[in-house]
Formats: structure tokens, sequence, C-alpha cells
């Protein structure tokens, strides 16, 4: 925990903070347990993973039939993830395909594996991708930490973790690991602080997503989706 | 320097009786705010973690504003070695030529916004307006209160006090506008669906996003921007220019301190434990980013905020805006926002208005917009002494504008004879007579002079036959008798 005596002077680097364990009593598969309940209570969707890479593969099908909808022969679903190389392991394109949707890669915008193979395109406009993102069904990503007691998850914009995909497509699904998963708010921007210690500040925009958008301006009646994405989902396991 | 805010468009009699006369506003407003105050208690109350968060939160607050010009230099230094333009502006048409010389450079029409209590503050939108850019406001509550031609109502929802089908009438007429398909229905999905689809196409064709800030950090030079629908996120990363327009109030010193206060608001507004999007605002797109904006300008406004620091109102501007003390206000609850005259409604507005814009701005809102239950106090996390500071605006006005100098003799004088039991005792007795011609079926419904203006909207109990002096004597005398 943060103390009181912290307030009175320093910053993030004077102070640097990760020498207490992040992580009190609780660990490992409570704050997984945790973290899942708090997320299903903000009305996201949540699959826990105990196998490893192909378990995690058959649970990305799963989720993005449920959260784009099975959507028929009819409608190709497009589906926008970051391809960082946290991720190619999971050989999303191969994937997606079987899922019959078209795979898009952020930042290039184009389509790779199975779909418009050896299409040479030039790298995407800024425009460009804006639109790609706004008409895609589903955006993929990891996360940079997630915190059990709120629900949330915490994403860093880089030229490779661009902020589109988690925030135009109409589902939103986030791969998290059981140890990015820590207790408190005040536990996860202690990793932000190590992250700024290291890289001379913060990212240009970190945003902590916690669960679909929702609003209750209309007679303080929940309405799910109202600018952000209607679905979120998390998946937490290991590959 | 004083700062300056809107005009109350009309007067207060006229605003007090259009609430009045508006019983569906009156219970639209009465449901939600009961509705948001039992969240916030119940979000307390699961949450012990969330007061000691609070504690430490005031501290925090309070100590930045010891400091507040180190840090807004801090801050600015901060901002700009990462490629962001700081401005400071004394008032609202600081803020508005800083924008549109930005807006002009840019060549930008079409203008997107994320609800700001700051920009309502300096009409920054009429200001755009009235230089032919086109703007539109994307919080829904706010988008619902642009198409009705209104001001918010609630700090925190703007338009609590709309029921679904005047929703419903508002959005058919701009789809019409439009030439789009309305929405299907007046259920909350088929009206969020609506306002989806016309705001997405805002968002796309946006030239510059404008939104205001929950909290400035200054040792990084980072905005920090709490929304639950995503329009922030979306404000902030899709035109290529963004304007974050804050108060200079909302700084503080460190991440340490935005650790406890993080949560705050959506604890105390909505009795969420964090707001659905919080998001985190360091400089402009970086070096290879595809996405966010390709400038970014912090303008910080001060109106009216620098003259309290150091003053017996300097806690004021540790308001988070959660809107608490409206939702427990009865004032509030009775009469709705709009009747205000202000966009800072209900207790904090009481307060703010006037330390703003001045007390001839709003000498009614202390003077009359308060029963002194002294709730706002402690329903605001921040613990501001609402209450105090209400009383002491109101003895202000009330010393100010007591004339003529018959009135201040007639108190005078009053206070005198009221100093004295004697005296105090004569006026009952003679009440007593006097009220007999004017009580009707056991109330008190007419009185004459100074008393005539209490009875003229409201009808009282009658002094009872003896008073408690007089029963106490009696019964003493009689026992001492026995």
């Amino acid at each position: 925990m943060v103390v009181a005596a912290a307030h009175l002077e320093g910053g993030f680097v004077t102070d640097h903070a990760s020498a207490e364990p992040l992580r009190g009593a609780n660990s490992g598969d409570a704050l997984v347990a945790e973290f899942v309940e708090s997320w299903r209570g903000l009305e996201g969707d949540a699959w826990i993973v105990r196998g490893g890479r192909d378990e995690v593969r058959r649970t990305i099908g799963e989720a993005v039939r449920t959260m784009t909808g099975d959507g028929g022969p009819a409608t190709r679903r497009r589906v926008l993830a970051w391809a960082t190389a946290d991720l190619a392991s999971l050989e999303l394109p191969g994937l997606l395909a079987e899922q019959g949707c078209e795979y898009v890669p952020w930042p290039s915008g184009s389509s790779g594996g199975a779909d418009a193979a050896g299409a040479e395109a030039a790298a995407p406009t800024a425009a460009e991708l804006l639109t790609l993102a706004a008409a895609s069904d589903l955006g993929i990503t990891t996360c940079a930490w997630a915190v059990a007691e709120t629900g949330t998850i915490a994403l860093y914009a880089t030229p490779a973790t661009g902020r589109l995909p988690s925030l135009l497509p109409t589902a939103h699904l986030a791969l998290v690991r059981p140890s990015q998963i820590v207790e408190t708010i005040a536990d996860g921007l202690r990793l932000l602080a190590d992250h700024m210690a290291q890289q001379g500040g913060p990212p240009s925009a970190v945003n902590l997503v916690s669960g679909p958008s929702r609003s209750a301006d209309i007679e303080g009646d929940l309405a799910v989706g109202v600018h952000g994405p209607r679905r979120a989902g998390v998946i937490i396991g290991d590959w | 320097m004083p700062g300056e805010l809107p005009p109350a468009g009309a007067t207060w009699a006229e605003r007090r009786r259009r609430a009045l006369a508006d019983p569906a506003m009156r219970a639209a407003v009465a449901k939600s705010t009961r509705n948001l105050a039992a969240k916030k208690e119940a979000a307390f109350a699961a949450y012990p973690a969330g007061e000691a968060m609070r504690t430490r939160a005031v501290i925090a607050r309070r100590g930045s504003l010891a400091r507040v010009d180190a840090l807004l230099d801090e801050l600015t230094r901060q901002i700009e070695a990462r490629g962001g333009h700081v401005s400071r502006a004394a008032g609202p048409a600081d803020v508005g030529r800083y924008v549109l010389d930005v807006a002009r450079r840019r060549g930008v029409e079409r203008v997107v916004k994320s609800k700001s209590m700051a920009t309502e503050e300096i009409a920054l939108n009429e200001q755009l307006e009235a230089a032919g850019l086109h703007v539109r406001e994307t919080d829904l509550g706010e988008y619902i209160i642009q198409l009705a031609g209104e001001r918010p109502a609630h700090i925190l929802v703007p338009a609590s006090h709309k029921t679904r089908e005047q929703v419903r009438a508002l959005f058919d007429e701009e789809a019409a506008r439009c030439a789009v398909d309305p929405p299907t229905g007046d259920a909350t999905p088929e009206l969020t669906a609506f306002a989806r689809r016309q705001l997405r196409e805002d968002f796309l064709a946006a030239d510059m996003g404008i939104s205001g800030g929950n909290f400035l950090v200054a040792e990084t030079g980072t905005l920090v921007l709490i929304t639950n629908e995503g329009n922030g996120r979306m404000t902030t990363s899709l035109p290529p220019v963004h304007i974050a327009v804050v108060g200079i109030d909302k700084i503080v010193a460190t991440w340490i301190d935005l650790a406890d206060l993080l949560q705050q608001p959506a604890l105390s507004g909505t009795g969420q434990r964090l707001s659905t999007y919080t998001t985190f605002i360091t400089g402009p797109r970086r070096e290879g980013e595809l996405d966010g904006p390709e400038e970014f300008h912090l303008v910080l406004l001060d109106n009216g905020r620098h003259e309290l620091l150091g003053t017996e109102f300097e806690d004021v501007l540790t308001c988070i805006r959660c809107g608490a003390c409206l939702n427990v206000c009865p004032v509030f609850r009775t009469i709705g926002g709009q009747a205000y005259g202000s966009m800072y409604s209900g207790p904090i507005g009481v307060v703010l208005t006037p330390l703003l814009g001045g007390l001839d701005r709003a000498p009614e809102l202390p003077k009359s917009a308060c029963s002194l239950c002294y709730a706002c106090g402690d329903a605001c996390p921040m613990e501001i002494e609402l209450p105090r500071h209400i009383l002491a605006l109101r003895r202000t006005e009330v010393e100010r504008s007591m004339e003529p100098w018959t009135d201040r003799l007639t108190f005078e004088l009053w206070g005198r004879f009221w100093a004295n039991p004697a005296g105090f005792r004569l006026t009952g007795r003679m009440a007593r007579l006097g009220q007999r011609a004017y009580v009707r079926d056991g109330r008190l419904k007419g009185a004459p002079g100074l008393v005539g203006g209490w009875t003229a909207t409201r009808d009282a109990p009658p002094l009872a036959r003896e008073s408690f002096h007089e029963w106490w004597s009696r019964r003493r005398t009689s026992r001492a008798g026995s």
C-alpha cells in the first residue's frame, strides 16, 4: 500500500516504489478469481484458461464467436489485432481464418496470413487506419497489467500497441497473463512508475479500461456501449 | 482578478417559478439524486480502502494547492519537453482566442468535445460557433442538452432532468434535420444506438478534439481524463489536434497523490470503484505512433481561481466535481439544476458561482438557495466546508444589500429586543393574541407586516396557547404549593 507519508514529497523518480512486494497475502488464483469477478460485475466477458498455448488459441476462437456473433456466412467479420512479438506465437492469422474472420494486424494495416496473401500494400495513412478500425468487429490486444479489485486492464500506447484497436471496433478482447494481475490501482500505478523510471516518463497515452463503455445519462438507466466497445472481454491464461 | 461566468439568463424569480411548475423535471431530479446518493453510500460501505484513500486524497489536494504556482511551472516544463504546448488563460476571452488561433492555423471546421465543466464555465461553444466552427458535444447527456439548447442541469449527469420521451423527441428532430433514420423506440438501448451512430460520424470527421481534465500530474506533465462512455478517449485519440481546457485547481504534485485521488470521482459520483475509462495523456503522439493527436495543447484556466488561494474559501478549489453535494441537497432535489442559473448548481454552485463570477452575478444563491441543513458538508469527499462558506457569503450579501437604513434599524432594534428574556416573552404573548384573526383549520394562514412574507407562500402551525416557559413556571408553582 502507498503510505500516507509518501504524500509529502517526491514522485516516481525520488520515491521509486517497487521495492515493496506487489501482492500481500492475496496471490495467484485468488487474484485471478477476484479480477474475473470484478470484470464480470462490470458486464464484461471473461474466460480463464488453465492449459497453455493451444487452450488459449481455442478460447480465442470461442471468444471471437461469442463477442462478434456468429454472423453467418454472409457477414465476414474483421478482426484488428496488435501484431506484437508477444502475440506472434498464437498465430492469430491462421486462427482467425479458421473462424471465417478477416485478420488485420496493427499497425501495418494490411491483411496478413491466409487473407490477401502476397499483397504488397504501402503503409496505411492515419486516416486509413481510422476507417479500418471503425469498420472492425473486434480488436485484440494484450495489456500491461490488470487490477483485481476494480476489474481494470491497463493499455500503454506505443507504435506497436496503438490506441484504436481497443477503442473503435465493436468489441474488444484483451489477453491477460495471470502474473500481470495486481490487487489495487496503486499497485498498478507502481508498475507504471517502474516503466516511467526506465523510459524517462510515461507513454503518450495510458488507458485504464474497466469493462465495456457505459452511460446512465437517460433516466439513470444503464446503457452499455455508447461510444467505446459494446462488449469487452478478457482471456486470462499463459501461452 | 475575479473571473467571468456566462449570465444567468432569466431572473431568480422566473427560474424558480419555471422549476416549481415542472413536476416531470422535479420527479426525474428527485429520482436520480436519491439513486446516486444511495450508490455512493453503498460503494464506500463495501470498500473500506476507498475511505482510507479519500482521507489521504484530501491531504494531497490541499498540499498541491499550497504550491500551485511551482507545480504549474513544473507541469508546463514537462509538457513542453514532450512537444506539447501550454497556455495560461485569465478568463473566457483568452481561451477562445487561443483555441480559434489553433483552429485557423490548422484549418479546423469540425470540433468534437468531451464533457467539461471548465468549457461550460467560459461558454466556449458559443465562442467557437460565433466564429463559424461546428461544435459537437459527445457525452450522451451533454449531447441531449446541446440538442435541447439548454445548460447542464447536473455536474455529473447533465440530462438527468429529461425523461426518455423528451430525449426521443429531441433525437427525432435531429434525425429529421440530418435526414437519417430516427431511433427505433424510446428504450435506452434504442436511444443509445441512435446517439452512438450519429456521434461516430462526428468523431470520424472531426478536425479538433476539446476535452476538460479531471486532474493534472505536475511531475510528468500528464493530463488525467475520466469518462464512462469512452467519448473522452475518442475526443483525445481521433482528431489530429487535441486541446484540453483545465482549471489550475486540478493540479496534483505526484503520481502518488493521484493514486489516492483516481477512484474518488467514481466512488462519490456514481458509486463505481473506478470509472470505465481513465486516460493518462502525456503530450502528443510520439515518433512512430500511428494514432493519437499530432498536436497537444493545454490551456490552464484561471477565471478567478487564483484569487481564492489563501482565503477562507481556498478549499473550494479542491472540488473534484463528483456531484455528491447536489445529490443530498433538499433545495437541489426540489428545484433541479437549471434554476441555479449557473453551470455549477447545488451547494457547490451556490458557493462557486459567486466566488468565481462575483457576488453580483448570483446574490440570490447564497441568500436563498440553501436551507442550511448541512447535508452537503457531510457528503463532500474533499471535506469542503460548504455550509460555512454559504453562511459567510450570505452574511456578506445580506450586510451589503440591506437597504434602506430603516431595514438596518428594524433588525437592530429587533435584535436588542429579543436579546432580553422579557422582550422575547412579550413578543410571544402579543403574537398569540394577534394570530387569532389568521388561524383557520388549525393552521396559521396569514400574518400582518414582515411575517406576512413568510405566510404568503406557506402556512405554519399556530403558536401554542402556552409557552414552554409559562408551562414550566406554572408546574413548578403548583408543585411547590402541593
